[in-house]
């Protein structure tokens, strides 16, 4: 009786021990080959058949997707290679990919993957726990270049994982890991075809599939093969017909037959090239919307107002002792320390003129660290900085700072506030921005020199020499705030205007650290969203770096193809993309 | 002077500031133990002479190393475009030279003619304009008139091609790229010739010539256009050592996939090795060019002889 009583118990802890997440609905269809094909909704259900062309600026510098730091390589495999989840494109939620489902253990440490049954690589070979194994080992391998790792260590320790059986893999970390679900969306590689490299060492690692491989060899499951690359010219991909996805009907993906990357020398080439229906996508600047919506009717494409970019610009102050080792300078790191004297930079700046100027009109004032794009994240109550010279002046006035007769502003010593902004040269958006912020801060009697310089000259000063005063410069950002705790806790190497701090200089650094800290080890992501919101508010208070606009986007596709539509991610899925021709 | 070339090379490309990490370093996601392992890996953290011995000691072996941008070894990546470069500068230099010298003797035959002045002044123009500006100037007109491709050597559809079609895609991508260096490029040549015929034909001998009772035709083609041709046989052969990288800028703003891109590319990223091999080959065929320059002036010039 004991015994049986026991065991019960043990079955009822054990399952209170389990958070199912996702529920596992019956399988709608059957492929084949799959028992439990994913389905993808679209717009519309669409015909097979027909050839998409999109650009890329440059040529692809590998073809190992563990190695890639590119998008100019990520883009092309990623119509090949698949991972155990994904982010849908317009819910921005994480859901199941080539896993099929998974648990969290009720503590948050122990995540338990299972694998879709019947997913093929190309030559044939099922994807198994093998395949998710084996990625991981080569990732850890010391010498291979893959910022995996940095993504899935967390506070120190490597992620734990282990195959449990063909099909289940379990992950395990010290501490809960809030951002676990999309940290772990890396492309799955082939064990079959990758170890022999892995093996020899992690230099060879490095160097397998390359450019230079035969396409043939480039074994993967998504939903595009590799046909051909010409170096300089294209990349050809044709219809993987094992592809284990479906449509709301029940289709096999992907639609189309052929998908070409065309590879030209600028934008500007691309935009011709689009113009003359060379080629069917085009990612217009904003300066451009304008006058393509103009041409749509000629061109037979349509433009979309896109959403925002993740990514941001911004201006930030050099807060480093190191940089301003004389005694001369250390007044101007006096300055640059002074949290009133940033927010009135901030004030100063005229953020609607760079949004006409420089966007025309398509970008949005942006005065936190994370962009509107970012649905779930965004704080929209942090403090606003609108363009207002009389507030700038007057916090100024508190700071120390007078701005005498001859209109010239001077610090509490007598020192003229003078300083020198750079940028990269060659950005011709950086430049313009940099010429009007040099403008408004001389209206506040500020002598500020703006001088851009070799993208090179300015890492080195950045992340090395510490030599610089103000710099002008962007970041690009993505969905999960996690991934940037490089630029944001004091010991990271991004963290700009003061990096790899031993102690946090400053009571809101000190918090900021603690807010990623503790936001990395809650799975609820309802109180990672408060603690995120929390760590906005702190960074657009306090202004480390001066934002200016998150830009939209407009992408432009021919009217041949169908199946895009907007959303906050990407403006399609590459498998549900079909052609309204019977063939162009 | 190989040697001395590739050290200098070297010296140069490191003095520029940063290295092939700078990229690296402003992605936020990539830990600085990660950028540290990558510089161990390239083998940036060796002290420089170092390298360059290391590289030096490979160069002899044929081994010019591999990419850091693309980590295929730099003989396949240059060899991968060099096929491209080599065929446009060619199929140019071919067109220029037979636009030229006979446009350059047509001139010095007619001079201050009304046909002279005209084709002196289309000279001019064709000198003054750079390559990137008539470049961009061909690509909108192919772009309004809609009869040639916008860029590119090749067609999507060109591996499905009969070889006569192959030919004739490539064929077709070529005309604005060949109008530019090749057309743009005769005012220079021909100009050249023109002057050097006028100068000849000044001389003594050919009014001898005149007076023997020959006709024009023979005196001018015959007799003196082969004195004129030896300035510009020394011109070919500096221009034979162009033809592998001559034509960067054109490639850029066409989309022609030669080295050229790849060079400037390697050049701006300091991806050490692919610039090394790039100078190493570009000093070969200019020396190689040199020689042959020099072998055709023998054979034109019974004047010159080695002892």
């Amino acid at each position: 009786m004991g015994k049986v009583v026991s065991r019960f118990l043990v079955m009822v802890i054990a399952a209170s021990l389990l958070i199912t997440a996702p529920a596992i609905a019956q399988p709608k269809f059957k492929l084949p080959d799959v028992a439990n094909p994913m389905v993808v909704s679209a717009p519309e259900i669409g015909r097979s058949g027909g050839t998409f062309v999109v650009t890329s600026i440059s040529d692809p510098r590998t073809f190992n997707f563990l190695v890639a730091q590119e998008t100019s390589s990520t883009v092309p495999l990623g119509y090949m290679f698949e991972a155990l989840v994904e982010v849908n494109r317009e819910s921005t939620e994480v859901e199941a990919s080539l896993a099929e489902s998974w648990t969290v253990s009720r503590d948050g440490r122990t995540w338990l993957f299972k694998l879709r049954q019947g997913v093929q690589w190309f030559d044939g070979k099922p994807v198994t726990a093998d395949d998710v194994v084996f990625t991981l080992d080569a990732a850890f391998t010391q010498g291979v270049q893959s910022s995996l790792p940095d993504i899935l260590t967390i506070a120190g320790k490597k992620i734990g994982y282990r195959k449990i059986d063909t099909y289940t893999v379990e992950f395990k970390t010290d501490e809960p890991f809030g951002p676990f679900l999309r940290s772990i969306g890396f492309a799955v590689l082939p064990k079959h075809k990758l170890e022999g490299a892995l093996k020899t060492g992690a230099a060879e690692f490095n160097r397998s599939w390359g450019v230079n491989t035969n396409p043939r060899d480039l074994v993967g499951n998504g939903p595009f093969v590799m046909h051909s690359y010409v170096p300089g010219q294209r990349i050809l991909f044709t219809r993987n017909t094992k592809y284990w996805r479906v449509d709301k009907n029940g289709n096999r993906l992907p639609y189309l037959t052929r998908l070409v990357v065309e590879i030209v020398p600028n934008q500007d080439a691309g935009r011709l090239k689009f113009l003359a229906k060379e080629t069917d996508s085009y990612g217009a600047r904003p300066r451009e919307y304008a006058e393509l919506r103009g041409q749509q009717q000629a061109g037979n494409f349509t433009i979309f107002d896109g959403p925002a970019t993740f990514s941001t610009e911004f201006l930030v102050f050099n807060q480093n002792p190191a940089g301003f080792r004389e005694p001369a300078a250390a007044r101007k790191l006096a300055w640059f320390q002074n949290v009133k004297f940033r927010q009135a930079v901030s004030h100063a700046i005229d953020r609607d003129a760079i949004v006409r100027q420089v966007y025309a009109g398509r970008a949005t004032a942006q005065f936190g660290p994370i962009s509107p794009a970012n649905k779930f994240f965004y704080n929209a109550n942090t403090r606003k900085y609108p363009y207002d010279l009389a507030r700038a002046e007057a916090l100024l006035r508190e700071a120390g700072f007078t701005k005498g007769a001859d209109g010239v502003l001077r610090d509490s010593a007598g020192t003229i506030v003078e300083f020198t902004m750079s940028t990269n040269s060659g950005n011709q958006d950086r430049e313009a921005i940099g010429n009007l912020v040099r403008q408004d801060l001389t209206k506040l009697g500020m002598r500020v020199t703006f001088a851009p310089e070799a993208f090179n000259t300015l890492v080195g000063k950045l992340t090395g020499t510490f030599q610089w005063e103000a710099i002008i410069i962007g970041l690009t950002g993505g969905l999960e705030p996690h991934t940037s705790q490089n630029i944001w806790k004091t010991t990271g190497s991004l963290h700009m205007w003061w990096p790899r701090q031993e102690r946090p200089q400053t009571d809101w650094e000190a918090e900021v650290d603690r807010l990623f800290d503790q936001a990395a080890t809650t799975i609820d992501q309802n109180r990672r969203k408060q603690l995120y919101n929390r760590y906005q508010e702190i960074i657009a208070e306090n202004s480390p770096l001066i934002y200016f606009t998150a830009t939209l986007t407009q992408p432009a596709f021919r009217n041949t193809l169908a199946n895009f539509s907007p959303s906050p991610l990407a403006f399609f899925d590459i498998e549900t993309i079909y052609y309204k021709a019977a063939y162009r | 002077m190989l040697l001395g070339i590739t050290i200098i090379s070297f010296i140069i490309i490191q003095l520029s500031p940063g290295d092939f990490l700078a990229e690296i370093r402003l992605n936020p996601i990539v830990s600085q133990q990660t950028v540290d392992q990558m510089r161990a890996n390239f083998g940036l953290d060796q002290p420089l002479h170092i390298q360059y011995l290391k590289w030096l000691w490979n160069a002899m072996r044929l081994d010019f190393g591999y990419s850091f941008a693309f980590q295929v070894p730099v003989i396949w990546l240059i060899g991968s475009r060099l096929m491209n470069s080599v065929i446009l500068n060619l199929v140019s230099f071919a067109v220029a030279w037979a636009i030229a010298i006979p446009l350059g003797i047509y001139t010095a035959r007619r001079q201050y003619t009304a046909a002279d002045n005209s084709l002196s002044f289309a000279a001019y123009v064709g000198i003054s304009t750079p390559t990137f500006f008539s470049g961009l100037f061909l690509l909108y007109w192919a772009f309004k008139t809609g009869w040639f491709p916008i860029g590119g050597m090749t067609s999507i559809d060109y591996e499905f091609l009969t070889p006569m079609g192959k030919f004739l895609d490539v064929a077709h991508h070529m005309v604005l790229p060949v109008l530019v260096l090749g057309v743009f490029g005769v005012a220079g040549l021909m100009r050249q010739m023109r002057a050097n015929l006028l100068e000849v034909l000044r001389h003594d001998y050919v009014r001898t010539a005149r007076s023997k009772g020959l006709s024009e035709r023979v005196v001018v083609n015959r007799h003196a256009v082969r004195n004129a041709i030896n300035p510009l046989i020394t011109i070919f052969g500096f221009s034979l050592g162009g033809l592998l990288g001559g034509s960067a800028i054109l490639e850029n703003v066409l989309g022609w996939p030669g080295i050229g891109k790849l060079l400037v590319d390697a050049t701006i990223q300091k991806d050490l090795y692919v610039v090394m091999a790039s100078l190493v080959i570009g000093s070969v065929t200019l020396v190689v060019g040199n020689l042959i320059a020099d072998i055709l002036l023998v054979v034109s010039d019974p004047r010159i002889r080695y002892d």
